[in-house]
């Protein structure tokens, strides 16, 4: 049977961003947090009502590209997943399974009221309620539906907010998902169940970045690791 | 010449055709955003675009032949753009000619199809193979434009060509219906809409992209500014009578690589099976027409 291996190296050795002392390294280093700034792709993982807004945002009428911004289709070449409405339990496991592919650095922004905090489906038994209990979110945009005006506005925040990475450690929401990521797996396994696994192995990663904190290990990645079978190629069958 | 001249050159040429090629993306967003009343992107986007590339945290790589691809990819047509004689330089270019450089332009896409095969993503396959269907496609007119082009002017060398039109008239006025095939070629060689099986990023998201991510991405994104550039030179030497300056020859290969971009953003996209059809019916015939009447 094939086996795949994914590799995954990782460009600094030290991922936490602190100044470095080389004075020609932190030009570099600004030079490519502004680009980062400046050149954003976004996943749009369209779950709900809230997506209609994202069309005028991005056509003639208000022209995200002229901010840098521009849709992409795969979570490995994206840097913002757009969570775009209610996630109902079923769709919320893909939003994870999405988020976990996408390469670091990675932003998520929740648009709509009801992944702030459940909105109108506050009563709904199939609606995951809060979007930041379950993954890292950067930026919320609250309204039912917020207007393009109030996107391109939040987008502007996400953009300064990583262009002001380093100064105020703003826009790194990403790496307390590896930070607590126990916490967020408990939250998962309550909804999902204690079968829950996704392809991604976290914990490896986490270690790979020199992300591990307190939070890393815990009860909920103890229960993981109970359940957790290594992940195989499917056969082929016709 | 002297070794040293040769040298810088092999190293100039590459690099003036990447930044020729980024003014080329720029432009092709430009054209996209204008077509749909859009501002479009700022200056410098290209450049952001690839540098938020190369500086991702992750890379992941699917193993040496996914890296090999990608080295393939843009090594293919850097080695292109040394056969591509521009003005003030001719890097070896007298030495290989248009055959050669016909072989070299097939490499990015068997270098793709190599990196891509070891992703193991379905959709990257469909991907590839429908962009090998599509080389399939836009070969047989390139290769008879080539044919007619190379006989008209009774030399395979491209600097021969470039020499022969300046004293004569330009290849679009001796041969048009070989230039209009050509066109046509350049199209889906281009990858665009309405030959824009391979990317289609609806349907299966981007097909040989699907699974790059980061430098390899990047990677890519250089490819592209190599890819137009190309394209717009090449087709200026054969038919446009090359440059003499470059004040002579960027323009018109801007204007060529302008001309597929605006029919682009207008057009959906064909099926596979429609793209040969078309392709080999078409183009071909008016090739065929046009070599009937220079041979
Ligand atoms: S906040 Fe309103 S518009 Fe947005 S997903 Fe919820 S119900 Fe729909």
């Amino acid at each position: 049977m094939m086996k795949k291996e994914l590799k995954i190296k990782s460009n600094k050795t030290n991922q936490q961003k602190q100044k470095r002392t080389n004075p020609l390294a932190n030009v570099f280093d600004d030079f490519i947090d502004f680009c980062q700034s400046k050149s954003l792709f976004m996943l749009h993982y369209c779950t709900g009502c809230g997506a209609i807004e994202l069309p005028p945002a991005m056509t003639s009428r208000f022209d995200m590209e002229r901010l840098g911004i521009q849709p992409m289709v795969t979570p490995r070449q994206a840097d913002i997943l757009l969570v775009t409405g209610y996630v109902s339990v079923k769709t919320l496991k893909r939003v994870i399974l999405t988020y976990e592919q996408m390469q670091a650095p990675k932003y998520v922004i929740g648009i709509c009221s009801c992944t702030v905090n459940g909105g109108m489906y506050w009563q709904s038994y199939a609606t995951a309620k809060k979007l930041n209990e379950y993954m890292p979110v950067d930026v919320y945009i609250a309204g039912c539906m917020p207007r393009p005006e109030a996107v391109l506005e939040g987008l502007n925040r996400l953009k300064n907010n990583i262009k002001n990475d380093r100064k105020e450690q703003k826009g790194s929401a990403w790496k307390d998902y590896y930070k607590n990521y126990d916490y967020y797996l408990g939250n998962q396994q309550n909804l999902f169940g204690k079968e829950w696994q996704t392809p991604v192995d976290v914990i490896a990663e986490a270690k790979l970045y020199g992300l591990e904190g307190e939070g890393t290990y815990g009860e909920n990645t103890k229960k993981l690791k109970m359940v957790q079978h290594p992940l195989l190629p499917q056969e082929m069958k016709l | 010449m002297s070794f040293v001249e040769i040298i810088s050159e092999l190293v100039l040429m590459p690099l003036i055709a990447f930044v020729v090629g980024l003014m080329m993306v720029l432009m092709m967003r430009k054209i996209s955003a204008r077509l749909q009343r859009r501002i479009g992107p700022p200056f410098f986007q290209p450049i952001y675009d690839i540098v938020k590339l190369y500086g991702k945290d992750t890379q992941v790589s699917h193993g040496l032949i996914h890296d090999i691809g990608i080295v393939m990819a843009v090594g293919g047509y850097i080695g292109a753009e040394i056969l591509l004689p521009v003005p003030g330089m001719e890097g070896i270019a007298d030495k290989g000619g248009i055959i050669t450089l016909s072989y070299f332009l097939m490499i990015p896409s068997l270098g793709m199809a190599l990196g891509v095969g070891q992703c193991a993503n379905p959709n990257g396959s469909i991907g590839i193979s429908r962009a090998l269907t599509a080389m399939l496609a836009y070969d047989i007119p390139f290769i008879i434009v080539v044919f007619g082009a190379a006989w008209h002017y009774e030399s395979t060398s491209l600097i021969g060509m470039i020499e022969y039109q300046q004293a004569n008239a330009w290849g679009i006025i001796e041969m048009p219906f070989l230039a209009i095939a050509g066109l046509f070629a350049l199209q889906g060689m281009l990858g665009k809409q309405p030959f824009e099986i391979y990317i289609a990023p609806a349907e299966i998201a981007t097909g040989p992209m699907v699974e790059m991510s980061g430098k390899y991405m990047g990677g890519l994104f250089v490819m592209q500014t190599f890819q137009l550039y190309t394209a717009g030179v090449l087709y200026a030497s054969l038919f446009l009578g090359g440059g003499e300056s470059w004040l002579d020859l960027l323009p018109k290969a801007f204007l060529v690589v302008a001309i597929p971009m605006s029919i682009a953003f207008l057009f959906p996209r064909y099926k596979t099976e429609d793209l040969i059809r078309i392709l080999w019916k078409w183009p071909v015939m008016l090739a065929l027409i046009g070599l009937a009447f220079i041979l």
